[in-house]
């Protein structure tokens, strides 16, 4: 068998990359007994109750639907600032200096101006009670990330496209929503998937924003989890667990459809 | 009807992008000349600024013996981090190329550290390092050999924390090289087979090369996400020991939000050599790397 | 044109980035029993508080309990905020979008920056309108909040400094845990002792353990009668220096380095959970710690080892002072509050310290009661932290340091001990180091108050 030492390779260098994935799943089941001092299996039986146990110290449940909200109203809105925007680059009419502004705030690390940000966020009262949503999302309404690859997908259409609708009396507004939208459709689901996951994964905003758990995002819920629940190591993992599933899921299953929204930006 | 006026409606164009100029004005630009504004100012005691004190910020900083290490360990951090994992993502993408079976589920399997976030994967790190209960400590006592204090020895805690980012990274690596190969014309692969090339041959002669715009998205966005990295140094060192894991990113927030503090003048000084710095690589790369890269 | 729209927006951005809130009059006047009395319907108090484990289990029975006898006149609603200091970062948010909560836990080191934020109503205030008796009070602990002679906050989960020990591993060594090393020399006698190591010559138990925890050296400083800062430890003007580069200071650093560098402690580093976590895995023999762990050690002991509780030590024999309270206190805003939620929020206070509620909260915690009529009724680990608490001589030392920037001067103090504990600066150079890096943040918050 001439691929074995192949195998071999491989196997190896998954025991690293597996053993974090197995020790979250198995920890999170595990009695205390065998977490400290630490084992490798369960060896004195399953404890289901960690899970009940996290959910009911930390809001997840909340927290998850709050993860949801947030992430799916920036999803949604940069997906159609960008539609609006990459069109008006291919179809219509704008200065030059636009597509430099576009192209600049891609290079504006959030980090860097993270600090006029929170001070004007709070400032607008939107860092407590409901409005922390409002507060959550505002920043990351737009993207021109979005924007450059829909131009991209857009100039891929012939002009007779549009010529052919302008013939059926299309207006810019109907041709761009019935026509070039539905046309378009892997590459704005690559554009979702990848807004999507970065706003899913966000963490120094919502730290920095949000003082009321149940207002708290899913990864700062679980972050903190660390700390209050210190002393109980299968708490924490069982929270892990539980807030892993929609990614896990994805990428086991949905792995092929979301490779094209991670690289859209190889292609160029 | 008539064709639609093609590169007229001017007006409709700046409706058009009108949502996202508001956006951008308000939460990028505004906040970036904010930034600067903040840097040259003091602060009362909640942070806002109060007197205008010119370059003081910038000139103490650059005098604050620990922002040079702050500098290092930055650097330390990106090289590391990067790295090894585009690095081993192209070892396990290429070995997954030598016609084996069951390419899809080991795909899978090295793919599966991408479900986690910063977050969760960081908080499993946490628990595995953990100083008393750590299982890393309990292998390593069970096969003898002497145990190792991941995040609390100023030697090793950097390696630890970028140990984390590249085992996250991987799964991403892989899943963008693969689609690299994927999109590789199964022809060119053949024709050189047929030419007698094989295992390394076959990867540097050819799959490389052919990969080489994956390659260079990768380091791109691999090292811009490093030097924006937070979760991992506030979740695992909070930037110890000793200022060993303390990036640029996290010097920001500590100097503004950490230990009662909110020296928001001192935090926009440094957010703006972030900005620099970001802005350079950006430069460089695309400058440099870009002509030596082999696109289709 | 791209090169003039950025700075264009940049200069556009500097215009408008200007704002500064004006100085604010701190609140005085305490609202009497009739404000509450008028108010309809529920008030509702929201309670800041950093409670976690077992302490937050105690917390919310207490607030249940003080909730259901106040039924639809009072609520208390406690929301965890994080640490102490993640706490008092929130706050100082919390006090610019002018949404501050009624009652907020502030760890002792934020004193001096409560009284200067001009937020909270003196609790001497309330005290004196309703002629409450202070008198209960332990007289060492409300010292500690007392500010301008003035009493400004209460004194609420109150801590001193332990050293705890595992019974068995005293038992195994041949050492009594009833005569603990009293002085750091005595710890690092008994840690040697105390260290346990297999045939290969690895390390299986610990002499000594704990966080690398900027508390201990003000604790440590304290026992000795030292200031922690100048101006009378900041209680006759505005501190401007930080004094743990002191030989004493010096000489903990040192000591707590040659400790872990001869294999009889481990380092655990900053965080008190991962030192509390092998201190309960039973492979630490000392270890030192706030009494507010007591209950937790116990319950997690159980069935494993037996915990011991024995006085913090202090640096020498001739050591004359004692440690610092420590904790917490609960401070009443008065700033955007109504006089019934206010009054609300001291009703909970006053009935919170009562001598009842105290032994509970003991009890359930490991916290010393703060009035001294509570009955305590607890295994007798509790009661050597009560004991030490009446031994403690009164005296500005073991007031503690009042300093704006305290929190950073714990911080320092920890980049300076683990300076030392890792062998990355000698004991002398770190602690020095340390104590610089603070003059600038010191100067910056005197500027700022005055």
């Amino acid at each position: 068998m001439r691929k074995l030492p192949v195998y071999l390779v491989l196997a190896l260098a998954a025991i690293p990359v597996l053993f974090p994935v197995y020790y979250a799943f198995a920890g999170s089941v595990m009695v205390p007994g065998d977490l400290s001092p630490p084992a490798l299996f369960p060896r004195s039986g399953i404890r289901p109750g960690n899970f009940g146990e996290v959910l009911e110290a930390v809001p997840l449940a909340r927290q998850y639907a709050n993860s949801a909200v947030q992430a799916g109203v920036i999803t949604a809105s940069q997906l159609l600032t960008s539609i609006l925007a990459a069109y008006a680059f291919v179809y219509l009419r704008l200065p030059r200096f636009v597509f430099w502004g576009f192209l600049a705030t891609l290079m504006v690390p959030v980090e860097s101006i993270i600090i006029p940000n929170y001070l004007r966020i709070s400032d607008w009262g939107l860092a407590r009670g409901p409005g922390t949503y409002l507060g959550l999302v505002l920043p990351f309404l737009a993207s021109a990330f979005g924007t450059f690859l829909l131009r991209q997908s857009f100039r891929q259409f012939p002009a007779e496209l549009r010529d052919a609708a302008a013939m059926d009396g299309a207006g810019h507004l109907r041709f761009l929503f019935r026509i070039l939208v539905p046309l378009s459709k892997p590459a704005i689901a690559a554009v979702g998937v990848y807004v999507f996951l970065s706003a899913w994964n966000q963490f120094l905003w919502p730290l920095l924003l949000v003082r009321d758990p149940s207002y708290q995002t899913l990864q700062i819920g679980v972050s903190q989890l660390n700390d209050a629940e210190a002393a109980s190591p299968g708490l924490i993992l069982a929270g892990v667990v539980l807030s892993l599933l929609p990614t896990l899921a994805i990428v086991i299953f949905g792995q092929r459809h979301i490779v094209r929204g991670l690289t859209a930006g190889a292609v160029k | 009807m008539s064709p639609l006026p093609r590169r007229s409606a001017s007006g409709l164009g700046w409706a058009f992008i009108l949502p996202s100029i508001v956006g951008f004005g308000l939460f990028i630009f505004w906040p970036l000349g904010q930034s600067v504004s903040l840097s040259l100012h003091g602060n009362d005691l909640f942070g806002r600024p109060s007197a205008y004190v010119g370059p003081l910020n910038f000139t103490e900083m650059f005098a604050d013996p620990e922002f040079g290490q702050v500098l290092l360990v930055t650097l330390g951090f990106t090289v590391l981090s990067v790295v090894p994992a585009v690095v081993g993502a192209l070892f396990v993408v290429l070995l997954l190329e030598a016609r084996i079976r069951g390419v899809r589920f080991l795909r899978t399997v090295f793919a599966l550290p991408f479900a986690f976030s910063v977050a969760t994967a960081s908080v499993v790190f946490a628990v595995i390092y953990n100083p008393a209960v750590g299982i890393a400590n309990a292998a390593l006592g069970s096969l003898g050999a002497d145990r190792v204090d991941w995040l609390t020895d100023p030697s090793m805690a950097l390696v630890s924390v970028a140990a984390t980012t590249v085992w996250m990274n991987l799964g991403y690596n892989v899943l963008v090289l693969s689609a690299g190969v994927g999109s590789i014309p199964a022809e060119v692969v053949e024709a050189a087979r047929l030419d007698g090339a094989t295992g390394w041959k076959l990867a540097r002669g050819v799959l490389i090369p052919l990969l080489s715009p994956q390659l260079f998205f990768l380091v791109v966005v691999s090292t811009i996400h490093a030097l924006q990295s937070f979760g991992q140094i506030h979740i695992l060192t909070k930037g110890g020991p000793n200022g060993q894991t303390t990036t640029l990113v996290y010097s920001i927030y500590e100097k503004a939000f950490a230990y009662g503090s909110s020296d928001f003048g001192g935090a926009s000084a440094r957010a703006i050599v972030l900005l620099l710095i970001v802005l350079a690589c950006t430069a460089v790369q695309f400058g440099v790397l870009e002509r030596r890269v082999h696109y289709r | 044109m791209k090169r003039r729209l950025l700075p264009l927006l940049l200069v556009l951005g500097l215009a408008a980035a200007c704002t500064s809130t004006p100085k604010a009059q701190a609140p005085t006047d305490a609202p009497g029993a009739d404000a509450l009395a008028n108010a309809k319907g529920e008030t509702n108090v929201e309670f800041w508080h950093s409670m976690k484990g077992a302490n937050a289990t105690a917390l919310e029975a207490l607030t249940s309990t003080f909730n259901k006898e106040h039924a639809g006149k009072i609520k208390i609603s406690p929301v965890y905020q994080g640490s102490y200091d993640e706490t008092v970062t929130k706050y100082k948010a919390a006090v610019q979008q002018k949404n501050t909560p009624t009652l907020v836990m502030i760890y002792d080191i934020g004193t001096r920056f409560m009284v200067d934020s001009k937020q909270t109503v003196p609790m001497q205030s309330f005290v004196d309108a309703d002629k409450f008796a202070l008198d209960d009070l332990e007289p060492n602990i409300a010292s500690y909040y007392k500010v301008g002679g003035k009493l400004q906050s209460m004194p609420f989960n109150s801590s001193t400094p332990l050293l705890y020990l595992n019974k068995e591993a005293f038992d195994r060594a041949g050492l009594d845990v009833t005569k603990p090393p009293r002085t750091l020399d005595e710890i690092s006698e008994y840690a040697r002792k105390l260290t346990v190591r297999d045939s290969s010559g690895k390390v299986t138990q610990y002499g000594f353990n704990a966080a690398i925890y900027g508390w201990f050296v003000e604790q440590l400083l304290a026992t000795n009668a030292e200031e922690y800062c100048d101006q009378g430890n900041g209680r006759n003007g505005l501190a401007t220096k930080v004094n743990f580069a002191s030989p004493t200071g010096i000489k903990v650093a040192q000591w707590w380095a040659d400790l872990v560098k001869s294999g009889n402690a481990t380092n655990t580093g900053r965080k008190t959970d991962d030192a509390q976590a092998a201190f309960k895995s039973g492979t630490v023999a000392m270890h030192l710690e706030s009494t507010s762990t007591l209950r937790g050690y116990l319950d997690a002991a159980k069935g494993k080892f037996t915990v011991a509780t024995a006085p913090f030590p202090k640096v020498a024999k001739t050591s004359t002072g004692g440690p610092i309270i420590g904790g917490a206190s609960l401070w009443i805003n008065g700033v955007g509050h109504s006089a019934a939620e206010q009054r609300a929020a001291w009703e909970f206070t006053k009935w919170a310290v009562g001598a009842t509620q105290q032994a509970q909260w003991h009890t359930g915690t490991g916290y010393v009661p703060v009035n001294r009529k509570a009955v305590i009724d607890a295994a007798p680990q509790f009661g050597t932290a009560v004991t030490q608490l009446h031994d403690l001589p009164p005296s500005v030392a073991s007031a503690g340091c009042a300093l704006g920037v305290m929190p950073q001067a714990r911080k320092a103090a920890e980049d300076g001990l683990e300076a030392a504990i890792t062998d990355t600066k000698n004991a002398d150079e770190a602690m020095t180091d340390a104590a610089g890096t603070l003059k600038s943040p010191i100067d910056a918050y005197n500027r700022a108050v005055k």
